[in-house]
């Protein structure tokens, strides 16, 4: 009796997990949150060579795929769930015999047959689910849309946009050690490099980085007790850095003081801090300490940097 | 291959050994949804019985029950009705007709006038022999010699006394020292011996004059029993030890057969027609710890056949073609009072329970119905037992496979129809030469960036090889978008041939994995 028992409560607990589990594959999918609280974009990188339409077409036509994709994954989302449902119908009928007075395994090993395929399936459409698109996706469609117009006739806008994620081990930019032994990982990010030829004859250059900071996970032993403890990995903060170099026209344009645009001048969320007209190029370097800078702050220090041209007279 | 067909192949080879499997199962016949069940017809109080048997004992062409215990005899009819009852001291009884009248007689060899012989016949008693020389009763046989039956007795510490129909001693012998605990006829040549063996480990077989033909000594000794298994003329002698030693001699020679230990205690060796095939039959032994095993003996040797259970000491076991298919099913019963029938296969189906340990069961027609007959502690009961079974059950593990191979195609079909995720690593290229170009100097100033960067500190190590070795690989795409659009090109970048990195020319060691580089 014993072992029925436990025997019956082992399958319950294994049925039960089956189902939970396609019960939360047929749900559709919550984006993760990182180790840090933040949500988890989709991992995109777009290498950048081309005209503005061919990009902003290109960009639409990604998202329209995965949103493709993931349709028709959503679909199909609670099949597995009624295959699963099937298969506890076919144990059922073994029930039903057994009350009978008949055994049979039969139509349980089919259901546990048809529980293996439900669990396949789920899994297999679990690969179609792509996380949301990063806000910065859009934002550098708005700025090659808004910068489209400014570009030299037949040239292309040139370089990256990578969201692959600012804290990868691959972007780990230098470590520190302190006097307790805990590591700190400092982050570089250049999550965009565009660079373009501009109607006017000027050249520009935009670079935005993120720059994070991390305390990686150490053990610690206690003074009281004397026992070893883990402390987790800690997030210690980010900051933005956005690079504007802009090699003027001469022909076209002359340098201009701008009162408005100096060291320390605040612009959107970003603030400059270094500001250098010399040899004809302005080279402008803004921060910001914000988690997050939006593609308006980008395109209004663009702007700034900008009105220090002033048009010749024809 | 497409991605479009994998779902399909993986489909089709799963679809294969799912048919396969539901296939062998279905027509191996292993696979049946049957039941047994029983009903009592009547129930009789008869304490304790040591022997039963389902026999004419009048001689009307109906079927009687005989039953005896330690103090008592009695016939029921085939309704339950007392026919006869006897008191006896410590009887033990045989069946067998010694005088000749066509008609099963009641031997009983009984601690009476000293030990003493009497024969039943149609209820009638006489007295066959008094104040024998042998000692306390333990087992009696009917053996049929060629020279003319002969009533054989055992007693409880080895003796043997033969008696002939006269109540006249023919022959004594002695084997052992212990109690005879087995006693039957053997064939050797077609002619009728006697098969003696005792607690002690004593096998013998005699001839018509008390002569041994073979004696032979084994292990302590639970069962004897001899049955002529391949209709050869020569029966076999299959004892069951005290420490499970399972024996299977040639009666003619003595000659062992067949061993096997069964590692406990054999209570009791029958013999059933399990698989139907009268050339060869199938012995069923149980365990003093509830143990069933079922062998096939060829003529030569055994085979076993398979192995089963039951709660508590195998007390009975008995053949009884149930579901009528031509193959016996064992009833088997235990000391805890649980009836279980166990068919060809092994499959155990349990039968209502006794109150009380099972003694004995024997099948047979009574009223002119089959019933299996069981004995327990307290009572003798007479059941009628049935069996039902779903027709063509043992087809399911196809309709079963033919649903689950069905499923497993629509899945591969929903699979297949799902696109594949689009790669998010994308490039927008421009194929012009002129942004070709503009995209190399960019990736070249980039490259510049990060040196600058290193040099300044500002990037380090892993971070500063990583960029690196994107913006060199673009670099490379770059150089292959040349060649594809037709532009001329000066290649700047090899591939390491260790790491797969992208190189700039002329470096003699990889940056990234240390190979160096001979060119």
């Amino acid at each position: 009796m014993e072992t029925f028992l436990c025997g019956t409560a082992i399958a319950g607990v294994v049925v039960l997990s089956i189902f939970l589990y396609l019960l939360n594959t047929a749900r559709k999918k919550v984006a993760p949150k990182t180790a840090f609280g933040k949500k988890d974009y989709a991992p995109l990188y777009l290498s950048i060579a081309d005209r503005p339409q061919s990009i902003i077409q290109g960009m639409d036509r990604l998202r329209i795929d995965v949103d493709k994709t993931e349709k028709a994954g959503d679909k199909w989302r609670w099949i597995p769930l009624l295959i699963f449902f099937a298969g506890i119908g076919m144990a059922l009928i073994d029930v039903l015999l057994f009350l009978l007075g008949y055994v049979s395994f039969v139509f349980s090993a089919g259901g546990l047959v048809l529980w293996i395929a439900a669990i396949v399936m789920a899994r297999s459409l679990r690969r179609s689910d792509t996380q949301d698109f990063p806000p910065r996706y859009s934002g550098l469609k708005q700025i090659v849309q808004i910068l489209r117009d400014d570009l030299r006739p037949g040239s292309t806008f040139l370089g990256h946009l990578d969201l692959t994620g600012a804290m990868l081990n691959t972007k780990v930019a230098r470590e520190t050690r302190d006097t307790q032994d805990r590591t700190t990982q400092y982050f570089r990010d250049e999550w965009l490099a565009l660079k373009a030829k501009l109607y006017d004859g000027n050249v520009i250059r935009v670079s935005a980085i993120q720059k994070s900071k991390k305390r990686k996970s150490y053990m610690k032993r206690s003074r009281i007790s004397g026992k070893y403890k883990s402390k987790p990995e800690k997030f210690k903060g980010t900051e933005h850095d956005l690079k504007v170099r802009i090699v003027v026209n001469p022909e076209v344009y002359i340098m201009d003081a701008n009162p408005k645009v100096k060291q320390g001048q605040s612009i959107g969320k970003y603030t400059i801090t270094t500001l250098n007209t010399e040899g004809g190029i302005i080279n402008l370097v803004a921060s910001s300490p914000f988690e997050e800078v939006e593609h308006e702050n980008i395109l209004g220090v663009l702007q700034s940097a900008y009105s220090l041209l002033q048009r010749k007279a024809a | 291959m497409s991605k479009k067909i994998i779902p399909f192949v993986v489909a089709f080879i799963l679809v294969c050994l799912i048919m396969v499997v539901a296939g062998v199962f279905a027509f191996s016949g292993a696979l049946a949804a049957e039941k047994f069940g029983s009903d009592i017809v009547w129930s009789k109080a008869y304490p304790t019985a040591e022997s039963m048997k389902v026999i004419d004992l009048t001689g009307d062409g109906q079927d009687e029950l005989f039953i005896q215990n330690t103090s008592n005899i009695t016939v029921f009819d085939g309704a339950g009705n007392v026919m006869w009852s006897f008191e006896y001291a410590s009887p033990k009884t045989t069946l067998g007709d010694v005088n000749g009248d066509g008609v099963e007689d009641i031997i009983v060899y009984y601690t009476g006038t000293g030990m003493s012989v009497d024969i039943i016949s149609k209820g009638q008693v006489t007295t066959l022999a008094q104040t024998l020389s042998i000692g306390f009763p333990a087992r009696v046989a009917v053996i049929r010699f060629a020279s003319g039956p002969q009533i054989v007795l055992g007693d409880n510490e080895g003796n043997i006394l033969s008696l002939g129909l006269d109540g006249q001693p023919r022959w004594s012998s002695a084997l052992g020292a212990a109690e005879v605990r087995g006693m039957d006829d053997a064939l050797i040549g077609g002619q009728p011996h006697a098969a003696i063996a005792t607690n002690d480990g004593a096998i013998a077989v005699f001839d018509a004059q008390g002569g041994q033909v073979w004696f032979h000594t084994q292990e302590q000794l639970r069962r004897m029993r001899a049955f002529d298994l391949n209709s050869d003329g020569n029966s076999e002698v299959i004892t069951g030890g005290e420490y499970g030693a399972f024996h299977i001699y040639n009666a003619a020679d003595g000659s062992l057969l067949f061993e096997k230990s069964l590692g406990q205690a054999v209570s009791e060796v029958r013999i059933v027609e399990l698989n139907g095939d009268p050339s060869s039959r199938e012995i069923v032994v149980g365990g003093k710890d509830g143990g069933v095993w079922a062998f096939s003996f060829d003529g030569t040797t055994a085979a076993q056949l398979w192995t089963g259970s039951l709660s508590d000491k195998v007390t009975e076991i008995a053949g009884i073609d149930i579901n009528e298919d031509g193959k016996e099913e064992a009833v088997i019963g235990d000391d805890s009072g649980k009836v279980a029938v166990f068919t060809e296969n092994g499959a155990r189906n349990n039968l209502p329970p006794q109150y009380s340990g099972v003694t004995r069961i024997d099948v047979g027609r009574l009223n002119g119905e089959r019933y299996v007959v069981i004995a327990d502690g307290s009572n003798v009961e007479a059941n009628r037992v049935n069996f039902n079974s779903i027709p063509g059950f043992q087809y399911m593990p196809l309709i079963v496979g033919l649903i689950v191979s069905a499923i497993i195609l629509v899945i591969a079909a929903i699979i297949a129809s799902v696109p594949p995720k689009p790669e998010l690593k994308v490039s927008f290229q421009d194929k012009s030469r002129e942004s070709l170009e503009a995209e190399r100097r960019m990736l070249k100033e980039s490259i510049a960036d990060v040196e600058r960067l290193r040099k300044s500190g500002e990037v380090t190590g892993d971070a500063y090889l990583a960029r690196l070795k994107r913006l060199r690989a673009d670099l490379a795409d770059n150089e292959t978008a040349f060649k594809t659009a037709g532009h001329q090109i000066k290649v700047e970048t090899f591939k390491c041939p260790n790491c797969g990195g992208t190189l700039e020319l002329g470096m003699d060691k990889c940056e990234y994995c240390g190979q160096v580089i001979l060119s």
